[in-house]
């Protein structure tokens, strides 16, 4: 025991104490707060003047509705842009793109132009001119059948600007709509109030009774499994840098006269996973931190954000199940370790332990839409995938406490036999050859001694 | 420490074969033989870094195991050391791993670090010390716990002559203290200089073993070294003498079967010659070692 002692403190140490620790530690939540503050930041910048357009209105009478449609959007979003700038940080990609263009406070100067001589033609080599002179930005020819064809034209000098594109389409669009009602002796104000959509509550319903619930909850699989992720991506070639080391050290041999391998082993995947674990309590402080000012600085803008309320049994079932699911493939880690005799070897072999874990997320659906069925069932005894699918089953409809128990129990074998399976395979490759094993040679070894 | 027929196989190829021997507490125990001879798989068994397939390994009556692992210092042919670890972290971790630890571990680097002249590295990583150094520190990390059994394999190789004497003056200063200590080197003069006892190993098989005093006496060649003027005569007379080279001032001259060292001394003072030296020479263990391996093949 205290030999697992002395190499777990060295292990853990040794880390805790090297530079690249302590600068990523402090980096990790520095990069956090840059990467949510920075592009809505970015957003807000005022890049250059207001974008001046020209409209041709060859029906003659939709200008004007047009012109307020486009001008009208954003002196309305202006206003919440505090409020969108909140929703932005937890936005999709596409979703952001959208936000973004309405934070962007553009602003439009427009102006109708008349038909110069006959032809259209030469109405838009006029515009065209003035384009190029760089007097207009572009301009939209507004067709005599727009209510039918739906269909107008813009020519601008920087078409690749999606965000002014989408703008005009959209601000085209609802003015064109809305012309079509009044064609069609329809209120658009009413029908804007008409189609409010319905917002559904969910109510659980558990033992304990009803319970309101958002569906948040089922967030936090999604967590586990990320956080399992995120753990293997930055700790899973130190894991396997670690069990290396001592091949690559030559040191092996000494720690072998004193100690077994599976201890050994032991230690190391504990102090590797207490570094881990000590960077993630620096970082959540940081991020509890973060997110209580945040919420402080939303209420004094009169914005309520309330924190959510997670049950004490589901965060311990949400740390448990992320222990079980990082050690899980943690020691696989250190089984890969334990074959190769350089770190550069074991690399390439970490694609297909993601693999596995990616799996587990895609298993995670089926089972959330019916928790209860055999599939479940087993799905979330697999230790490789048990602790998203057991996850689940938990946050969804909570299985009896002894499947919990069987799942949970089953994963901590697992782990102690992978342990035990890469300290023998260490221990044998090192006194056979001190050369990367091949599996039928480690298969061979498994069964002699 | 003693070994009964003890058998190790990997696969097909037999590592050790049969061993059986013994090490007699407060000596120092040379194990030779050639590359490839079972030698650090011998050790191995005895560190118990690996089981014996057959046989029995006894460390003062009792059979090898993780307690009596505590009581062993080795320092392995294939060693290293942390290469970002500070010195004295390094001595003090190889110290838990062995149950020595607290103030008297702390103690005792101090004391090693003084006695090998690297005090004043202990606060350095092992990647800025030279090999030296780094092997004076792999040294301290084996006898550091005290162990009453030490095993060194090839200690001295890549030490520059000062260290190696001193070394060699520290071996034999545990040596005295009643330390057991098992040698094993390919460098023959070395073993010459520190063992009481030597155990020939050649292709996984025991060649010969015992006191090397002894064995060295029963290795008598009938090599003589001489320095002589005249009597020329006798030194080209072939069914005396086998065998006759220049060796700087002296001569070497291997007697023919069955003759005897006195009746060429006789012949040769017979014949007027002046004998300035004449001296039976006992084998080396050098000699030794090539006669016994080349002998097998």
């Amino acid at each position: 025991m205290t030999k697992l002692w002395a190499i777990i403190k060295r292990e853990y140490l040794q880390r805790v104490r090297s530079r690249m620790f302590v600068v990523w530690t402090i980096l990790g939540p520095l990069m956090m707060v840059l990467f949510t503050i920075v592009p809505a930041f970015i957003f807000q910048i005022k890049a250059g003047e207001a974008t001046r357009l020209a409209i041709l209105d060859q029906s003659g009478r939709m200008y004007e509705r047009v012109r307020a449609s486009i001008l009208r959007e954003h002196s309305n979003e202006a206003a919440s842009g505090s409020a969108a700038a909140v929703d932005a940080l937890n936005q999709n990609a596409r979703e952001r793109v959208q936000k973004a263009g309405e934070l962007i406070a553009a602003n439009y100067q427009i102006e109708q132009v008349s038909p110069v001589g006959s032809s259209l033609e030469e109405t838009k080599r006029m515009l065209g001119e003035r384009v190029s002179r760089n007097q207009l930005d572009g301009y939209i020819i507004i067709p005599q059948d727009i209510l039918l064809s739906g269909e107008a034209e813009y020519y601008g000098r920087n078409v690749g600007d999606v965000i002014t594109r989408e703008q005009l389409e959209e601000s085209i669009s609802r003015a064109v709509t809305e012309e079509r009602m009044v064609a069609a002796n329809i209120d658009p104000a009413r029908v804007r109030e008409m189609s409010e959509p319905v917002r559904m509550n969910t109510i659980k319903i558990s033992e304990s009774g009803e319970e309101k619930d958002s569906g948040g909850l089922f967030y936090l699989v999604f967590l586990v499994g990320f956080l399992i992720y995120l753990t293997l991506i930055m700790y899973g070639q130190v894991i396997l840098a670690a069990v290396v080391e001592e091949k690559e050290t030559r040191i092996a041999e000494v720690l072998f006269s004193s100690v077994s391998s599976f201890t050994l082993m032991m230690g190391k995947l504990i102090g590797v996973s207490l570094v881990a674990l000590t960077q993630y309590a620096v970082w959540a402080l940081a991020f509890v931190a973060f997110a209580l000012y945040g919420v402080n600085v939303l209420a004094e803008r009169g914005l309520d954000v309330a924190l959510p309320q997670i049950p004490p049994l589901l965060v311990l079932y949400f740390f448990l199940f992320f222990l079980l699911g990082y050690f899980i493939y943690a020691t696989i880690y250190a089984l890969v370790g334990s074959m190769v005799t350089t770190t550069q070897e074991g690399g390439q072999l970490s694609l297909p332990v993601m693999f596995m874990l990616v799996i587990g997320f895609y298993l995670a659906f089926p089972v959330l839409r019916s928790p209860n069925s055999s599939f479940a069932f087993w799905v979330s005894m697999i230790p490789f995938f048990s602790p998203i699918t057991m996850m689940v089953r938990i946050v969804a409809q909570t299985p009896p406490f002894w499947q919990i128990a069987l799942s949970f129990l089953i994963g901590c074998c697992t782990v102690m036999l992978l342990i035990w399976l890469a300290a023998r395979i260490y221990r044998i490759g090192m006194l056979m050859y001190g050369k990367r094993a091949t599996i039928p040679e480690v298969l061979r070894w498994l069964r002699q001694a | 420490m003693r070994l009964s027929n003890v058998t190790k196989r990997f696969d097909e190829f037999t590592a050790v074969d049969d061993l059986s021997l013994e090490v007699r507490p407060g000596r120092v125990f040379g194990l030779i033989g050639p590359n490839g001879a079972g030698k650090t798989t011998t050790i191995r068994m005895i560190v118990n870094i690996t089981a014996p397939d057959f046989g029995r390994i006894e460390l003062s009556g009792h059979p090898i195991s993780r307690e009596l692992q505590d009581r062993i210092g080795y320092l392995p042919e294939e060693r290293g050391l942390y290469k970002k670890m500070k010195v004295g972290d390094q001595l003090r971790f190889f110290g838990e791993l062995k149950g020595f630890a607290g103030r008297r571990a702390d103690e005792a680097i101090d004391r090693w670090l003084k006695r090998l002249g690297l005090t004043e590295w202990k606060q350095k990583k092992a990647t800025e010390l030279s090999k030296g150094m780094q092997q004076k520190i792999q040294f301290i990390s084996a006898v550091l716990h005290d162990p009453d059994l030490l095993i060194l394999d090839e200690p001295f190789s890549g030490l520059d002559p000062v260290n190696v004497e001193l070394l060699k003056e520290i071996v034999l200063e545990l040596k005295a203290t009643g330390k057991t200590i098992i040698f094993s080197t390919h460098q023959m003069q070395l073993a010459e200089e520190i063992c009481e006892d030597i155990c020939l190993l050649n292709r996984s098989k025991k060649v010969l073993s015992g006191d090397l005093r002894e064995v060295r006496r029963s290795f008598r060649r009938n090599l003589i070294a001489l320095r002589v003027e005249d009597g020329d005569g006798v030194l080209e007379d072939r069914s005396l003498l086998a065998k006759i080279e220049r060796r700087g001032d002296d001569l070497e001259a291997l007697l023919a079967d069955g003759v005897d060292a006195q009746d060429l001394l006789k012949r040769l003072v017979s014949k007027g010659a002046r004998v300035t030296k004449f001296e039976l020479v006992e084998p080396s263990l050098h000699d030794i070692f090539i006669e016994k391996v080349s002998e097998k093949q």
